[in-house]
């Protein structure tokens, strides 16, 4: 009995012992996860939902077998340090601490996202360069080509996915659409108080200028401010036809909800953060009904006629729920697909080699196809050949209408209520 | 640009008026203030959105359990600091930034957070419109304000509040317990402060970030009127409030805010007590 107890018991070792490997020899063996960090500012909406997207793509990636690099196929793995960026009153030189902990604490392979502030990314740059740190980040600072093309051998590591000037670039497209349609050539703007938006605010005057518009007024309100009403009676008075807003603080609710109770007679298009989401509508009613909101990349709202930016809405519709922002998550997501791809095709995770395979990016993602000029991707109008950005207009019953371009552009430009 | 400025004084007045009350009684200069008003609005936000209760009820439950809390500050914490100035602050201060973070981390981000409108739609006034929740706001300041005069004169705890507000050692030789109307004070200057909340923050959306500008226009309030005096909180409201709009019309709205700072450093730098302050006037008059 007890021989046979004792032969039982070996048998079954040895099924516990060979089993995991005769699974590991028919798998490639996983050597050390590859190590994505994401230094942002997280307790913000944008950089909170990009966090997620990155865990998305990263969890598609590892389910799919992981990376090839050589001979080796590696896992995922996402690290994420709180900048504090984004916060109020929080230094530049705590948010570069941050980023440091991260480098020496995580030893991540590869950053993407980055910090949210264009001053900290522009001062996190020769953070990169000293540890040959490649990253992929997004805050919209024109200043970043300049400060790339001062140096491109210094900062060859740094590569970017947005800039203010595009926007500018889209918005001025969007007036001419509305000029077109509708005959405006009298605008207001209205911007925060902050560097990336006075840029936007600051390109979208001298192009009007330059149009022929007669630019009726031009105000800048510190974040957090709360009222709105001067703004209003202004472009009111004046027969403004068009405000442009350039908002990310939530306060910014309070200047459509005056648009509406002032009965202002101009459309609303621009950008406001608090009615990004698709939540907008349940938050606030019919009061955003005929904003025309510029949301900065595609697939942070879905395309019916392009079908990467609904794929990846959806996939983090189905694993987070929905998503409430305007920019960074869905080029976040990606980001990481680019990146492994660089991976794979280097076969290496050597810093150098990885910066000239990201140069010869040619992706087709959720926010368009991606290349990548001057370490900046290359925007425009087709999804099919570079990446996009969307307006779109708040229409009856909470309905995101996709207006612009006219390569995804799903219905006409309707004049709000106050206008009609 | 009459209109709205008084009406912006009147949201001003409602952020300090709690502030005022409980430093104009115990001396305590509440920094958790910001913190409570913004966990006055979540917690209505919660009881409405997430519980489903009725909205009036919403309000009544937040403004009770946030005055409870205030009573808790004091009687668990500052009851061990009463004298020391600085600590009394640190430690509000500490309260408040707990309660905002807190409320950051369980969730509190994003646009979605807000107090639906009382009633939707504007008025004109003057040939201007105005949403009726402003207005609203008008009546509830003008409403609290006339609440809070006939508490502390016509009832026995209000006279209590003057009498240790006067001198506090010579209401305890009648009898009067300092520290329970200190407690009294911080649990009612909570709650005024919760129900500027739940007036105020539908015009917005409910942020953490909120809660340390609202600290910082009450004590910019408080130190331009004087911290102790409600006639001087009043006045500094509607001058801050003029003054806001006066500048985003004729001079530039980006300095709205700075002005109203600058105008605190004027008033420190030339009457330290505020304009209707008496803590350190004979102090200056030496």
């Amino acid at each position: 009995m007890s021989t046979f107890f004792i032969r039982i018991t070996v048998f079954v070792l040895a099924v516990f012992l060979l089993v995991p490997a005769m699974s590991n020899a028919a798998s490639p063996a996983k050597g050390e996860p590859i190590i994505i960090g994401m230094p942002s500012s997280l307790k913000s909406l944008e950089a909170s939902e990009a966090l997620k997207a990155i865990k998305l793509a990263a969890e598609e990636i590892n389910a799919k077998g992981g990376v090839k690099v050589g001979n080796a196929v590696r896992l995922l793995k996402v690290e994420e340090m709180e900048t504090r960026d984004m916060e109020p009153g929080v230094p530049i030189s705590d948010a570069l601490l941050a980023i440091e902990k991260l480098f020496l604490e995580k030893k991540p392979h590869a950053v993407v996202l980055g910090p949210s502030r264009s001053e900290v990314l522009l001062a996190a740059m020769d953070l990169y360069a000293q540890y040959k740190m490649v990253s992929i980040n997004v805050a919209m600072t024109p200043k970043f080509i300049e400060k790339y093309t001062q140096n491109p051998e210094k900062y060859k590591y740094c590569f970017r996915m947005g800039d203010a000037r595009y926007v500018v670039g889209y918005l001025t497209k969007v007036m001419e659409k509305l000029k077109q349609d509708f005959g405006f050539t009298k605008v207001y703007i209205v911007v925060q108080d902050v560097l990336w938006s006075t840029a936007i605010g600051d390109g979208m005057k001298g192009w009007f200028e330059k149009n022929k518009w007669e630019v009726k007024g031009y105000d800048k309100y510190p974040t957090g401010a709360s009222d709105f009403s001067s703004t209003m009676m202004k472009a009111k008075q004046s027969g403004a036809q068009v405000i442009v807003p350039i908002f990310d603080m939530h306060n910014s609710g309070i200047l459509v909800q005056q648009w509406k109770e002032m009965k202002v007679p101009a459309i609303m298009a621009g950008f406001i953060s608090p009615l990004m989401g698709s939540k907008a509508w349940t938050t606030f009613g019919d009061k955003i009904e005929g904003i025309i909101n510029v949301v900065f990349q595609a697939g942070n709202i879905p395309l019916k006629k392009y079908e990467p930016s609904t794929k990846f809405y959806e996939a983090y519709k189905k694993r987070w729920g929905e998503q409430q922002s305007g920019h960074m998550p869905s080029e976040a997501y990606d980001s990481v697909y680019l990146l492994v791809q660089a991976i794979e095709r280097a076969g290496s995770l050597d810093p150098d080699k990885l910066v000239k395979e990201l140069e010869k990016t040619d992706f087709v993602g959720s926010i368009g196809r991606i290349k990548f000029k001057d370490h900046q991707f290359i925007f425009g109008d087709d999804p099919k050949t570079s990446a996009i950005a969307v307006a779109y207009q708040w229409k009856k019953g909470g309905r995101r209408v996709p207006v612009f371009p006219n390569s995804i552009a799903e219905e006409r430009i309707d004049k709000p209520s106050s206008m009609k | 640009m009459l209109v709205y400025g008084f009406i912006n004084g009147t949201i001003y007045a409602l952020i300090a008026l709690g502030f005022s009350i409980t430093f104009g009684v115990s001396r305590v200069a509440n920094f958790a203030h910001g913190g409570l008003y913004i966990l006055g609005g979540a917690l209505t936000w919660y009881s409405l959105v997430k519980l489903g209760l009725p909205y009036f009820l919403s309000a009544i439950l937040a403004v009770v359990a946030v005055g409870f809390l205030g009573a808790l500050i004091y009687r668990v914490l500052l009851i061990r600091l009463r004298g020391l100035e600085l600590s009394e602050v640190i430690t509000t201060f500490a309260v408040g930034i707990v309660i905002l973070e807190l409320l950051r981390s369980m969730g509190l981000m994003g646009y979605e957070y807000r107090l639906p409108l009382f009633v939707e739609g504007s008025v004109d006034i003057f040939g201007v419109p105005v949403g009726i929740q402003r207005i609203i706001i008008v009546v509830v300041g003008a409403a609290l304000l006339l609440a809070l005069y006939l508490f502390v004169h016509h009832t026995k705890v209000g006279l209590a509040f003057r009498g240790v507000a006067q001198e506090e050692h010579t209401a305890l030789s009648v009898g009067i317990n300092p520290d329970r109307v200190s407690l009294l004070s911080l649990s009612i200057g909570s709650m005024i402060c919760v129900i500027s909340a739940v007036f105020i923050l539908p015009l917005g959306t409910i942020s953490v970030d909120d809660g340390y500008d609202v600290l910082i226009k009450a004590l910019a309030v408080c130190i331009i009127g004087g911290l102790e005096s409600t006639i001087g909180v009043i006045a500094a409201s509607f001058i801050i409030g003029y003054i806001e709009v006066l500048t985003a019309t004729y001079i530039s709205s980006s300095y709205t805010m700075v002005v109203a700072l600058a105008s605190m450093l004027f008033i420190l730098l030339v009457k330290p007590s505020g304009l209707f302050g008496k803590s350190k006037e004979i102090e200056e008059r030496v």
